[in-house]
């Protein structure tokens, strides 16, 4: 899989299948959308560690409710208030997301940002790592992004190990999420 | 928004010309707009600015809490975006929490779970405000417009009588008034509106502008064209971006076959989801080349909704799978269960469109049995009924 391509842009055909099954009233509400892969032992070299790989998308909407990204309040974000915010962005978002393994604290290695395009607008998408140390069999994920301030927020995970493929969704009342490399 | 974007694609491989999206990026120049949000200039985002200061000032306050609140619901309601929902529920959570919480704090929780369709926990909340303070207008508000929207047009009439004990003459008269154009008196419903349409200074411009829409259907039941144009025109006049009336606006538009103005009108307000069908559904009636992306879009969006969990239906879907996906069995199936929820006109109105569309009357059974029962009047709906009642009488199938 093309790491920098979410799933869900594969499906279209898939789609209307879902929506004949779950329908909604047409309003949408604040979700971000976080895509991991875990890497094969192989790749980091005789499993001393543990590194997943993820694209966490957010809202520029949501978080110009709590970073104010639109700093001439003209209505519009252009690029260049985005990368003004991009460290800020960052701090906000890794300190609602906590990570940790059986075997014991995983660090959390940002890589870049970069701009996504969903349906609802445009997204942060946001690039890092998950390095556990040893081989961990499992990967505590502990999700609190926008609860505080809109408990109707969601994250949508999807989590690719090897040939698996699992799906989660993200809430208040379910915010931790175990993962199994 | 969906604003095109000049940067590269990361991958630098192109991206075919109808796909709306592509794979992350980095945009190519300063100045490009990624994303539209509220401008500071909006007067009520400046008010949600200063009472949000005020609320972290002082936390505990509950007159400040419920201030801010009101206006992320209404603020959110015009937009058409649900985020403010979800900043308003934050915004009283505590007050929540308390055993009991006040009266005034569970209708507007009821109120925000009401704009998510969520209507059996959108009532008991409310039943627990009343059981409080009986005498509490607005919850009793609240219930009429809950019980208009699924059909229980009984208990409406006891609820519009407490408004208007509760709440006054004015308030009274709109739920009544309102609610006779559900019961074939739509000359009632105009007639009891139209005292209290004038321009009285008390009146907020909200209020006034849910009075123009509501004469504004009552015409539409009559069949009265301009008077209901003239309607929507008044009541955007006092909220010229409510999401609300500007949907049911482009509706009327749709359904009289003038849909450049519907694209005109819904220009700037492609946000909303509502609003965003109704374009599409203007682009499929003049032929554009944009409905592809646009079916595409709204099929995304629908899907986003399926991803978070979203298990209410509604009429969109339904309109959207019958008129743009143009799969009758789908847009059916969506219509019955959306039946089960909501049963405003257009729910009526949507499930014998996919009932005749699939060629299968029976399935308007209930509808129809409801129409009976409400008298509903109005020139849309009532042929089509006439047609379906005919078919299911003869036992026959539209010839194909």
């Amino acid at each position: 899989m093309n790491r920098d391509r979410p799933l869900r842009y594969q499906c279209v055909a898939a789609m209307v299948l879902v929506l004949a099954a779950t329908a909604a009233g047409a309003h949408s509400a604040s979700d971000a959308y976080l895509t991991l892969d875990a890497d094969t032992p192989s790749e980091t070299g005789g499993a001393a560690r543990t590194v997943v790989h993820v694209q966490w998308d957010i809202a520029l909407r949501d978080l110009d409710f709590v970073l104010k990204l639109d700093d001439d309040g003209d209505g519009n974000i252009t690029w260049a208030e985005l990368r003004k915010h991009q460290t800020a962005i960052a701090a906000y978002a890794m300190e609602s997301l906590n990570v940790s393994s059986d075997h014991g604290a995983c660090t959390i290695r940002p890589k870049r940002q970069m701009v996504d395009n969903h349906a609802d607008g445009t997204y942060a998408a946001l690039f890092f790592d998950i390095a556990c140390v040893g081989a961990a069999r499992r990967i505590t994920l502990d999700y609190r992004l926008f609860f505080a301030i809109d408990p109707s927020h969601r994250g949508i995970l999807v989590f690719h190990s090897g040939p698996n493929t699992a799906t989660a969704l993200l809430s208040p009342e379910n915010a931790r999420i175990e993962l199994r490399p | 928004m969906l604003s095109v974007h000049a940067g590269a694609p990361a991958g630098s491989s192109p991206v075919a010309p109808a796909a709306p999206y592509r794979a992350p990026y980095l945009p190519s120049t300063d100045s490009d707009v990624l994303q539209q949000v509220p401008a500071a200039s909006d007067p009520k985002v400046s008010e949600m600015g200063t009472l949000r200061l005020q609320l972290n000032a002082n936390p505990t306050d509950l007159r400040t809490a419920d201030r801010l609140a009101r206006v992320y619901i209404d603020f959110g309601r015009q937009l058409g975006d649900a985020h403010y929902a979800g900043y308003a529920e934050a915004v009283i959570a505590p007050w929540l929490r308390a055993k009991p919480p006040p009266a005034q704090v569970l209708v507007l929780q009821a109120t925000i779970l009401q704009f998510r369709h969520q209507f059996p926990d959108a009532r008991s909340l409310l039943q627990q405000a009343l059981k409080q303070d009986p005498r509490n207008a607005q919850a009793w508000l609240t219930l009429a417009t809950l019980d208009m929207v699924q059909g229980d047009y009984a208990a409406a009439k006891d609820d519009c009588g407490q408004v208007a004990r509760d709440g006054g003459f004015v308030l009274g008269i709109a739920c009544t008034g309102n609610l006779r154009s559900y019961l074939g008196q739509a000359q009632q419903s105009m007639a009891l509106l139209t005292q209290i349409e004038g321009d009285a200074p008390n009146l907020s411009a909200p209020f006034k502008a849910w009075v123009q829409g509501l004469l504004a259907e009552s015409a539409e039941r009559l069949g009265d064209w301009p008077r209901a144009e003239a309607h929507y025109r008044k009541a955007l006049g006092y909220t010229p971006e409510d999401n609300f009336l500007l949907v049911a606006y482009a509706d009327f538009l749709l359904d009289r076959n003038r849909p450049e103005q519907a694209l005109d009108l819904l220009a700037d307000h492609s946000q909303s989801d509502t609003a965003f069908l109704r374009i599409a559904l203007a682009q499929a009636a003049i032929g554009s080349p944009e409905l592809v992306r646009s079916t595409w879009i709204m099929a995304a969006r629908f899907e986003a909704l399926a991803q978070r969990g979203s298990d209410y239906y509604g009429r969109e879907q339904v309109r959207f799978a019958l008129h743009l996906q143009h799969d009758p069995q789908a847009a059916l199936e969506l219509a019955r269960r959306n039946w089960m929820m909501q049963r405003a006109p257009w729910d009526a109105r949507v499930l014998l469109e996919a009932a005749d569309a699939a060629n299968e009357p029976q399935a308007a059974a209930p509808v129809l049995t409801f129409l009976e029962q409400t008298k509903l009047q109005d020139p849309i709906i009532e042929p089509l009924a006439q047609q379906l009642r005919a078919q299911l009488k003869n036992g026959t199938s539209r010839a194909p």
